[in-house]
């Protein structure tokens, strides 16, 4: 099946690039951070350098684009990959294809869609269910609700862990006060002393021998503790707490996301703009695939908690259970180092999976 | 069948284990001769006393090659893999208690709770091109804890020793490490973040789950439990 598979993958996505099976652990780590050591099996070489077993493609293949400097690339890979996990296998065999330097992102994203459909097709799997979510509608949300901005940047940070999620909405909705420290620093930022606050902590700096060139200075520590200062004493009303749990928990057939949205809109007076219109453009794009639209659910809540993803998730299940997914992530060739910014859309296909649900 | 107990075979650990013990009425006797890292329980065929080093006892529980053993709840949960599925703490016994906690440089005035510490973490690539780093010897705790506030991004730094240090170093920007009284951290111009204490840590009476356990083994055991939790 791998090769099938594989050769299919190639007649649509011609480009090509060797990803050894032993990889510098240094480009995982840094992107998806530390969490996933847990998650990948590390060795060392003699020379000490650290080394991982190929967990994923995606990462090795956006270093090999950044590094071509191609303007655009169609890559199919396929190959065994390999995981530390409780449940499941270690190793597993694992296909896919990564569009990058697209710039037409509703049309790149309804092809990669219909790319992974088809691909599962190949391999037997009829008519499974998509399950859709768009982190940057969520984001437009947390956008329109006000908040200050530490904390709209840490919602939208936690979108795709829904428990992690709904404590933080439970923490903020306590509140949170500002202002009644006897901190010397506190005081000083309440009162918007920038340049003795900076003094300050050049002083405590100074004190603990930390050469303030190595990391956070003290403008950007003064800075962030009088902007905390400035948020004062923050709660989240019940008002904003509703209205996201009230999009979270939007869960329908694609087709009547739109006029959902609409809906949501109108009551909330929260307008989606260019992330709405994208988002029917691409709809409309998976129209004019032939896509099959009655097996796709659009889920507000479906994300992954990863910066580098910027627009929509999506996981294809047979039986109730994941056999491929994928999803846009372009701000991951500028982590791996490109100048600028990169679109990029792919999907993969577990293969153990697929054959289990057989 | 004898119930297997390790205890540590040196320092304070050891003394405080020998004495909590003879408290409950079970007194370790010295082993026969110096070399030897066997010894038993006066009066009590049952059970055979084993010396081994903290980190050792861990293992050894781990594998189920013993069935008791006194080690610090810190380090059991450090080195042994899914931690509650393997071993059962069965009664903390009053000493060598010892935080494990995250700090910062004091100079961090902005940050007080890890929700800060998260805020910094999610930026510090974009602003300084590289990942925070934590130095720590606790891997699992640290990615653990870090895991349940929600932090990924960031990076472990290995350290061996020394870890408060490793700030004014350079070598990291905040640190996970054990502390009694905090007054090593607070010496170092570090401070603990205010929800940062991942354990609070003493020596426990640990059982291994993968031992192999007959009747006789566990009645000895809860009888031992007993005696201890009468005690301490």
């Amino acid at each position: 099946m791998p090769e099938r598979l594989l050769q299919h993958l190639h007649s649509v996505a011609p480009d090509h690039v060797d990803i050894p099976i032993l990889q510098p652990a240094d480009p995982f780590l840094e992107t998806a951070g530390e969490d996933l050591r847990r998650r990948i099996f590390i060795t060392q070489s003699n020379a000490g350098d650290v080394q991982c077993l190929r967990p994923e493609f995606t990462i090795p293949i956006c270093i090999a684009h950044v590094e071509s400097e191609r303007p655009q690339a169609r890559y199919a890979y396929g190959g065994t990959v390999f995981r530390q996990q409780r449940d499941g296998a270690l190793e597993f065999l694992q296909v896919g294809l990564e569009d990058l330097g697209d710039d037409n992102r509703a049309d790149a994203d309804a092809t990669s869609i219909a790319d992974m459909l088809a691909t599962l097709g190949h391999a037997g799997i009829r008519d499974p269910k998509l399950t859709l979510g768009d982190q940057s509608l969520f984001a437009v949300v947390v956008e329109n609700l006000q908040l200050p901005d530490t904390i709209a940047r840490r919602l939208v940070r936690n979108f795709g862990s829904p428990n992690a999620l709904e404590g933080l909405l439970n923490r903020l909705s306590t509140g949170r006060v500002f202002g009644a420290s006897e901190d010397e620093a506190d005081k000083l930022a309440a009162a918007g002393h920038e340049a003795a606050l900076i003094e300050h902590v050049e002083s405590l700096m100074q004190a603990a021998n930390i050469a303030p060139a190595s990391g956070r200075s003290p403008k950007d520590i003064a800075q962030r503790l009088i902007d905390k200062a400035g948020e004062g004493s923050f709660k989240l009303d019940q008002v904003s707490a509703e209205t996201l749990r009230q999009f979270l928990a939007i869960e329908l057939p694609l087709t009547h996301t739109p006029d959902a949205l609409a809906a949501f809109s109108a009551e909330t007076g929260i307008q989606f703009r260019e992330a709405g219109s994208a988002f029917e453009g691409r709809i409309t794009a998976l129209v004019k695939k032939g896509a099959p639209l009655e097996n796709m659910t659009y889920r507000a809540s479906f994300g992954r908690n990863l910066e580098y993803y910027t627009g929509v998730l999506f996981e294809a299940a047979a039986n109730g259970k994941a056999v491929a997914g994928g999803g846009r992530y372009d701000r991951l060739c500028s982590l791996l180092g490109a100048d600028t910014p990169v679109p990029a859309v792919g999907f993969s296909l577990a293969l153990d999976r697929v054959e289990a649900a057989l | 069948m004898t119930l297997v107990i390790a205890i540590p075979s040196k320092g304070r650990l050891k003394e405080q284990t020998l004495e909590v013990f003879a408290n409950a009425g079970l007194t370790v006797e010295p082993p026969a001769d110096e070399r030897s890292y066997h010894s038993k329980i006066t009066g009590r065929d049952d059970v055979e006393i084993a010396f081994l080093s903290a980190s050792e006892i861990a293992r050894e529980l781990a594998s189920g090659s013993i069935h008791l053993g006194v080690t610090g709840e810190d380090l059991a949960r450090e080195s042994i893999p899914q931690t509650n599925d393997r071993v059962e703490f069965l009664t903390p016994l009053g000493f060598g208690h010892a935080d494990v906690v995250v700090a910062v440089p004091d100079a961090w005035v902005d940050v007080s709770t890890m929700a800060d510490l998260d805020d910094v973490a999610a930026e510090y690539r974009s602003r300084y091109g590289r990942r925070l780093r934590v130095a720590t010897k606790y891997w699992q705790l640290t990615q653990g804890w870090f895991g349940q506030h929600g932090i990924g991004v960031y990076r472990i730094v290995e350290s061996l020793g020394a870890t408060e240090g490793a700030p004014a170093a350079g070598s990291a920007d905040a640190i996970v490490d054990i502390t009694s009284t905090g007054s090593t951290i607070h010496a170092n111009n570090l401070k603990i973040l205010d929800d940062g204490i991942i354990l609070k840590s003493q020596a426990n009476l640990i059982s291994s789950k993968q031992a192999q356990w007959s009747d006789a083994e566990n009645s000895t055991r809860r009888e031992i439990v007993t005696k201890l939790k009468n005690s301490c």
